[in-house]
């Protein structure tokens, strides 16, 4: 390899606008057939570097050094935009994050992946491309290939659209193919098979890849090489095992053990970077902080044993659903649960249907039973469509069951009137997933903040509001800004000092770290764990990523097309899943050791 | 399709009937008697009863709404009190005459607006940009009527290019029909023209951020070329919504234009039905232009499904 010119040479790269420099100068190459993975959190840089390279920087940025292709006697970035276009999708090519939007939602996607080599005239005519754009569709393993070119993007799934972009990125054999977080609007297990059809791609064909990601775990599957990226510059430079195994920069130290789940210190926290400025270190109150699975336990002895702390008035049994079997009624708990639920089901009516046909029927979720214990820490996790979202939706009465029964804290919710549920608003609180949306951009914190209280005087409000932003480590002057002027981090945190102003006694998280940056995620966790013990709340955490319940929950169930398919301790599901499903979410979720293991061999 | 065709189709069978009740309850809730003003003030109470039973308008109002409508449907609008001829002949000869008005000048202001929307968008930060961007910004706010009346005044009075009014039928002289058509055109189009093309503008701006317009550009395609393959089509959609929009502003524009220019359109039909106090003429008039209005939304949205897949599904 170090005989041949690189693929790809980027020397003293710097971008930046008149105002601001945002790359500084950095260099790296690409060999012939390597497989590189740039990694760092969002602002540092990564998806720049890729724009660059392909020339497609916004106008308003400009770049200096040098960026050579091998076989390209220009550099790239003094070639003209008619070089430019002649290698673009030919010489090197990009897949792009969002697969929702990077697809023309008017033209079929088989007319899309044609169109890159009429571009290019690597075929004869447009009959011989649309035949090739059917014959690539079944390279990336698209499910009837001639059907599918015929497809609208809408028709696809996400993961079907990204193999489309796929197709289309190699439809002409490029050199270099760049992938700018190729996985990351997907689900787990489409994720892992996107990537291991990314790699096989690329090795197939000796194609060198750049691929972007904030997430170690996605280099770790594809790549031999890693660039750790930090504020514009790469910091490190090494091959995958020894950087996840001994990291050099103290940058790409922090990174690793933030974005462990599974290992916490000796406080059984986890791992996390430098605060920001406004944040304010947490104090965890001693004595009322219990010990967190140490998940890295190797035998199942220890993790029962972990598991046996956190569990003594809740020993939830470990069930799965078996296929035709009865419906499971999942950790059931004697006495009054927090929340009950039985035999619960949402049906939607899809719109349309024929002119006169009935609606066709979509269900959410189909006889549901579990319950959650005073002060147990439930974590739902699923995948998009799974119907998690709809579970939660209905616990916090924002959505009306079709079928069953709802009691949460005695009270029954399902068909109560708002008047009712008065109490009930005051008692189960919910954090959600973007901490840009939900928060409104016109309101102070302060009011945001005081907005769940009733019938509390102004001076009083004030007080519980700064008493509660100091309970999430926000200073107390914050409380007079606008949600814009916070970090997603901060803003989760001011979400959550909202949700627990009233003393609710349940906790709904739906998704609440899943838009968080890695080291941000690891604070925001360990404020979550803290005030759960020091509110004595009961804890029910939905979210797609097994590692962060792993983390958080006590019990997890696993939901899957509308049905809790397995339900149990934590430790025990994750070390011993019963059902398929959870089996192959958990071998798509690996811990920080497991991925190490995995790129040793 | 064919099936998102049909309840289109429906709606809008639906919307007409709707619109015709409407229009109905408007016009008898007006004060005034149709046969008082039919005969005059000065007749006699007597007289005003047996005209109202010779108009039938001692009968229950759904008995006469289904009456009227149901000759509307078969093309009969009733008589006029006042001439006492028939009514249809005239709103449909003026009918024609505003269909040709109002066509023309969304095709003028279509083809005003796209090229001229799609250049401020891509010179965007260019000077020429924002010079043309600040002529479409004073078209938007200039009058037709004003438009109108200042191209009578140059064309028509100064250069003597064309007439300054009146209408001739296409079938009689084409080219004095043309010549008759252009300067109404034009006042009625350049506004709406002006204001599409700030639409086109921003919605051209919209669809060069979308992420499909950069793979585009990453496959290879020059910035003109992917607006041109994927842009165009895409910023169609919210500017039709507008146009779509804008339709019943045309309509009103039109009442407006064929004043100035004389022109024996529906709006100037209705203006003369409504100063002579003819309801049933005015009534016809007022449904045929609602009807007009909903034909051409109707024509738009079948225009949104064939360029939209996502709206051709049935979900």
């Amino acid at each position: 390899m170090t005989t041949n010119a690189p693929t790809l040479s980027v020397t003293d790269l710097r971008v930046g606008s008149p105002f601001d420099e945002l790359l500084h100068g950095i260099s790296f190459d690409i060999a012939v057939g390597e497989r590189v993975g740039l990694i760092g959190e969002s602002g540092s840089g990564k998806s720049l570097t890729a724009t660059s390279v392909m020339g497609l920087l916004p106008e308003t940025l400009a770049a200096t050094g040098t960026i050579r292709l091998n076989g390209v006697d220009a550099d790239l970035l003094t070639a003209g935009e008619r070089r430019l276009n002649s290698l673009r999708g030919n010489t090197m090519a990009m897949v792009f994050q969002e697969p929702m939007t990077a697809l023309n939602p008017l033209m079929r996607v088989g007319a899309q992946v044609a169109e890159i080599m009429m571009v290019h005239r690597t075929e004869r005519g447009r009959r011989q491309a649309r035949e090739r754009a059917v014959e690539l569709l079944a390279q990336v393993k698209l499910p009837n290939p001639a059907e599918a070119a015929l497809a609208f993007p809408h028709q696809l799934s996400g993961g079907q659209r990204q193999r489309v972009m796929l197709a289309m990125a190699m439809a002409n054999d490029p050199q270099l193919l760049l992938c700018d977080e190729p996985t990351t609007a997907l689900d787990v297990t489409v994720q892992a098979e996107v990537l291991k059809l990314i790699g096989n791609l690329v090795t197939d064909r000796g194609t060198a890849l750049l691929l972007i990601t904030h997430d170690i775990a996605v280099v770790a599957e594809v790549c031999q090489r890693v660039l750790v990226m930090y504020q514009g510059n790469i910091v490190e430079d090494g091959p995958v095992g020894r950087v996840l195994t001994a990291p050099q920069h103290p940058y790409t130290q922090k990174l690793i053990a933030a974005s462990d789940l599974s290992s916490v210190d000796e406080r059984g926290r986890l791992h996390t970077m430098s605060m920001p400025v406004i944040a304010k270190p947490v104090t965890a109150t001693p004595g009322t902080a219990r010990p967190r699975t140490t998940a890295s336990a190797p035998s199942h002895v220890q993790a029962d044993a972990a598991a046996a702390l956190l569990l003594p008035p809740y020993p939830a049994a470990h069930q799965r659903l078996e296929p035709d079997g009865p419906p499971v009624i999942f950790n059931e708990v004697a006495g009054v649960p927090a929340i009950s639920v039985r035999d619960l089901s949402r049906q939607y009516r899809r719109r349309g249907g024929g002119l006169f046909a009935p609606a066709p029927i979509v269900h959410g979720l189909r006889e549901v039973s579990f319950d959650v214990a005073e002060g147990q820490r439930f974590g739902i996790v699923g995948e998009s469509g799974s119907g998690k979202s709809t579970l939660m939706r209905i616990l916090c009465a924002l959505d009306q069951p079709s079928g069953g029964t709802v009691d949460v804290l005695g009270q029954s919710i399902d068909g109560a009137s708002e008047r009712q549920l008065r109490d009930f608003r005051s008692q189960v609180q919910i954090v959600f997933q973007d901490p840009m949306g939900s928060l409104d951009p016109r309101m102070r914190v302060r009011d945001i903040v005081a907005e769940p209280l009733r019938n509390v005087g102004r001076a009083e409000a004030l007080a519980r509001v700064e008493a509660q932003l100091a309970a999430v480590g926000l200073d107390a002057d914050v409380m007079h800004r606008h949600p814009h002027q916070f970090s997603g981090g901060q803003r989760q945190r001011i979400s959550i000092a909202r949700a627990l102003i009233t003393r609710p006694r349940v906790l709904v998280a739906d998704e609440a770290v899943s838009a968080l940056d890695v080291s941000v995620r690891a604070q925001v966790l360990n404020l979550l764990a803290d005030l759960v013990d020091e509110y004595q709340l009961t804890l029910v955490f939905v979210s797609h990523d097994l590692g962060v319940i792993r983390h958080l929950c006590d019990t997890v169930a696993v939901i899957s097309d509308g049905r809790i398919v397995e339900c149990g301790p934590t430790a025990s599901v994750y070390d011993r899943p019963l059902h398929p499903y959870t089996r192959q979410l958990v071998s798509a979720t690996p811990s920080m050791d497991e991925l190490a293991r995995r790129v040793a061999n | 399709m064919v099936l998102v065709v049909l309840r289109r189709l429906g709606v809008f069978a639906t919307t007409v009937v709707v619109a015709s009740v409407v229009t109905f309850l408007m016009l008898s809730i007006l004060p005034g008697n149709a046969a008082r003003i039919a005969l005059g003030v000065q007749a006699s109470e007597a007289d005003v009863a047996a005209q109202a039973t010779a108009m039938g308008l001692d009968r229950p109002a759904i008995v006469r709404y289904l009456d009227w409508f149901g000759n509307v449907l078969i093309g009969d609008f009733g008589t006029s009190t006042v001439s006492r001829q028939a009514i249809g002949p005239e709103i449909t000869d003026a009918l024609g005459i505003t269909v040709i008005l109002v066509l023309t000048s969304v095709v003028l202001a279509l083809l005003f607006a796209i090229p001229f929307g799609i250049l401020t968008a891509v010179r965007q930060r260019k000077p020429d940009g924002a010079i043309l961007s600040g002529i479409s910004q004073i078209g938007v706010a200039v009058p037709g009527f004003l438009a109108g009346m200042l191209l009578v005044t140059i064309f028509a009075v100064t250069l003597r290019w064309l007439p300054a009014g009146g209408w001739v039928d296409p079938g009689e002289d084409f080219g004095g029909f043309i010549e008759h058509l252009i300067l109404p055109a034009i006042a009625l189009g350049s506004v709406q023209g002006a204001v599409l093309s700030r639409y086109v503008r921003s919605s051209v701006l919209e669809v060069m951020r979308e992420d499909f317009i950069r793979t585009a550009r990453a496959k290879g395609l020059g910035a003109g070329r992917a607006l041109f393959r994927h842009g165009l089509r895409n910023a169609a959609v919210p500017v039709m919504t507008v146009l779509g929009l804008q339709i019943a502003t045309l309509l009103v524009g039109a009442v407006v234009i064929e004043r100035v220019f004389s022109i024996p359109g529906l709006g100037s039909l209705l203006l003369d039905k409504v100063a002579l106090r003819d309801l049933p003429a005015v009534q016809g008039i007022v449904l045929v232009l609602v009807v007009f209005v909903l034909a051409l939304n109707f024509l738009v949205d079948l225009a949104f499904t064939l360029i939209d897949p996502r709206l051709r599904s049935a979900t």
